[in-house]
This record gives structure tokens, sequence and C-alpha cells, in this order.
């Protein structure tokens, strides 16, 4: 298996016997032709891709007790909506037969945004960045989901609450870089620290996803500095 | 009570729901169970949610808004003893066996010394958190049902929970 920086990586977090672990992208399940087993899998890998969203925010709560009340609030409602994401593809692939641990998960996402030592900059490249590039692949995925209602319609309750997620970050990336100029460093070195450690993960496979004008309305980006890619 | 003491009781209720917030989260990552962590992050929420309505109360009561308040050094040595608690089974039965049910009797205590016209703001917020805690014992007590985790024995940790007659401090 791949061994990954620990410059760049932290420790992954905990996971129970019935998950295989891998570190990137090419050592996982890449299916193309599709028996129903692609959906199945897709939701899977997003479902411990939410896992990984909780505990990142749970972190951000712990390592930065003395964040503002207000952004540590919204910190802690992300983490409910990521633990029903979880139940909500859980349920999804469930309903296909499929089962927790039949294929293998990546955990790059807490390893990645652990190791950046500044809260801002984690809001930077996880909501700004990760959620933000995810919400227009959501977007995008609701219109192949037609066939499958149960799966629209948790792309679409998805979608808002992502959308809601980088909304507050842009929020507080703006109102901390106002409150102290110095702040804006803390997000050019995690942009740049991500950005030298995804294509470790992704390799061939990155990809550049453009956010749409309404998206980035929505998530408060109309006013905001350009987004990371 | 006057209006300082209710102020102190709340701001040290407040203390005591984000000590809480901070255990699920750190507790969050380290537990391999993926249930749990779900349980635990609708349970983040909860805990932040309470200690927003008290730290407004406070306001209300003439201390800063978000008024905190640490407790009395025992309760705070038992909070922090729980939060190191080794093993998934051993974190849930601090949690929910033993501190959050004190934490009701002891919210439900102050409803009963309080006057429940004159602090009637505070009473509405406690009777909102009460339900709420005790939901998340059900949470906790389904869940290990659900996937087979047992309780520890923590006797040492409830007789000193017990013995703690005010977690305000003096």
């Amino acid at each position: 298996m791949t061994e990954l920086d620990p410059q760049l990586f932290t420790e992954p977090p905990a996971r129970d016997e019935r998950f295989e672990i891998k570190q990137t992208w090419s050592e996982m399940t890449n299916m193309w032709a599709d028996d129903g087993t692609m959906l199945i899998e897709f939701m899977h890998r997003q479902m411990n891709e939410e896992v990984n969203g909780l505990e990142i925010a749970a972190r951000n709560l712990t390592d930065f007790p003395d964040a503002p009340w207000e952004l540590r609030l919204a910190i802690a409602r992300q983490c409910w909506d990521e633990s029903r994401h979880v139940n909500a593809f859980r349920r999804c692939f469930e309903a296909r037969g499929g089962e927790i641990g039949m294929f293998p998960v990546m955990n790059f996402e807490y390893r990645m945004i652990m190791a950046i030592p500044s809260l801002i900059g984690r809001l930077a490249v996880q909501n700004r960045s990760f959620e933000a590039a995810g919400i227009q692949a959501i977007r995008e995925a609701i219109e192949h989901a037609q066939h499958d209602p149960d799966v629209a319609a948790l792309l679409d309750a998805q979608l808002a609450d992502e959308i809601q997620h980088v909304r507050y970050a842009n929020r507080w990336i703006e109102s901390l870089i106002r409150s102290n100029p110095r702040y804006a460093l803390d997000v050019v070195r995690a942009v740049a620290q991500a950005n030298r450690a995804f294509p470790m993960i992704a390799g061939e496979a990155a990809m550049h996803l453009e956010l749409d004008d309404q998206i980035r309305t929505e998530a408060g980006f109309a006013d905001a500095p350009a987004a990371p890619a | 009570m006057n209006v300082k003491q209710r102020a102190d009781a709340v701001g040290t209720f407040r203390y005591i729901e984000v000590q809480l917030m901070e255990t699920a989260a750190y507790w969050t990552p380290i537990t391999p169970q993926m249930e749990v962590k779900v349980m635990l992050g609708r349970h983040i929420w909860d805990f932040a949610q309470h200690a927003d309505w008290l730290g407004k109360r406070t306001f209300e009561l003439r201390q800063a808004e978000h008024y905190t308040r640490r407790p009395g050094d025992d309760y705070h040595q038992l909070l922090e003893q729980m939060k190191q608690a080794e093993g998934v089974e051993e974190r849930l039965t601090l949690l929910y066996d033993i501190t959050i049910p004190g934490l009701i009797r002891r919210y439900e205590r102050y409803l009963e010394e309080t006057d429940r016209l004159l602090d009637g703001p505070t009473v509405l917020v406690i009777e909102r958190i009460v339900p709420e805690l005790r939901r998340q014992i059900s949470d906790a007590h389904a869940l290990r049902a659900e996937i087979g985790l047992k309780t520890t024995d923590a006797t040492d940790f409830r007789n000193r929970e017990a013995a703690i007659a005010s977690v305000v401090a003096a």
C-alpha cells in the first residue's frame, strides 16, 4: 500500500474491522461498466467521505476552543449534517443490496485537513474547496439520478446542507481576514499545502470543477476572493 | 435564588454543555464504530444548542452573553476523566449512564429551587434541554443493543458524581 508523506497527511481516523482502507484513488475499486454495482460503490464511498466530514468538523471543535462561539455553533451543526448524510447514503446502498465493507474506502480528506494547523486554513480547504467542488458534483449527479428517486432526494437535500457549509466558511473567512489581514497568509499556506497533497491521492484522476454562478452566489462566493481550485 | 445566583448556575450549566460538546467531538475520530460516530455527531449539535440557549439567557441575567463559569473542581475533574476514557464502552457508560442522568437531576433541582414565575425564561430553556438529554440516553441504549456494546463497571465514577451536591463553584 502507498505510504503518504507525514508532512502532508496526519494519522488516520479510527475505523472498525468492517472497513478496508486504501490510500490513493488508484487503489480503490473504480468501476465503469454499470450493472448497478457502480452506484452502490459510489454511495458506499460517499458514506465514508461524509464520515470524514463529520470527523474533520469534530476536530475543528476540539482543536480550536477559542474560536468565536457563532463559528463553533456552525461547525457543530455541520457535525450533525454530515452524520445524517452518512445514514442517508447507507440507507440508499443497503436498499440496493449493498453492505458496509463491500468496497474499500479512503480517509485522505481527514488526513490532509488535519495536517493544516489553522482553523481558517481548514475552512478554506475543506469547506470552500472540497465541499464547494462537492456541491457542483452533486448538482450534476442529480441530473443523472432521475431514475433513482431516493438518490435524487438524498442529493437534493445534501446539496442544500453543503451550500450552507460553504457559505458559513466563506462568511467567517472574510470576517476573520477583515479582523486581521494576517489570516490571509494562513489561507494561502493551507491552500498551497493542499495543492501539494491532493495530487498524491488523486493522481491522474484529479478533475477541476467550476462552480456555476447560481451556486457561487448561494454559497457566498459572489463577493469573496476567488475560490482555490 | 437571586439574579446573580441564577446567572452563576446558568453559566455553569453552559460550561458543562460546552464540555460535553467537546468531549463528544474529541471521541468522534478516535472511536472506531461508525454508528457511534454518527450518534455523537447528532449529540454534538444538541450540546452546542443547549450551550447557545443558556449563553443567551446569561445576558438577560445581567452577565455577558455566553457568560461561562467553570464548575467546582471535583465536578470538573470528573468531566476531564470522562473525556480521557479508554474504549467505546467506557465512554458511553460514563456519558450516557452517569453524567447525563446526573446533569438531568441537576437541571431538575434547579427547576425546584428557582421561582418559576420570576425566572420563567430560564425554566423554558431547561424544559427544552431536559427532553433532549433523555432522548440522547435512549439513543445510546438503542445503539448499544443494535451493535452489541456492553456497559462497563464505573462504580467509583458513579459514586463520585452522586456525591457532588452542587456543580456551581463557590
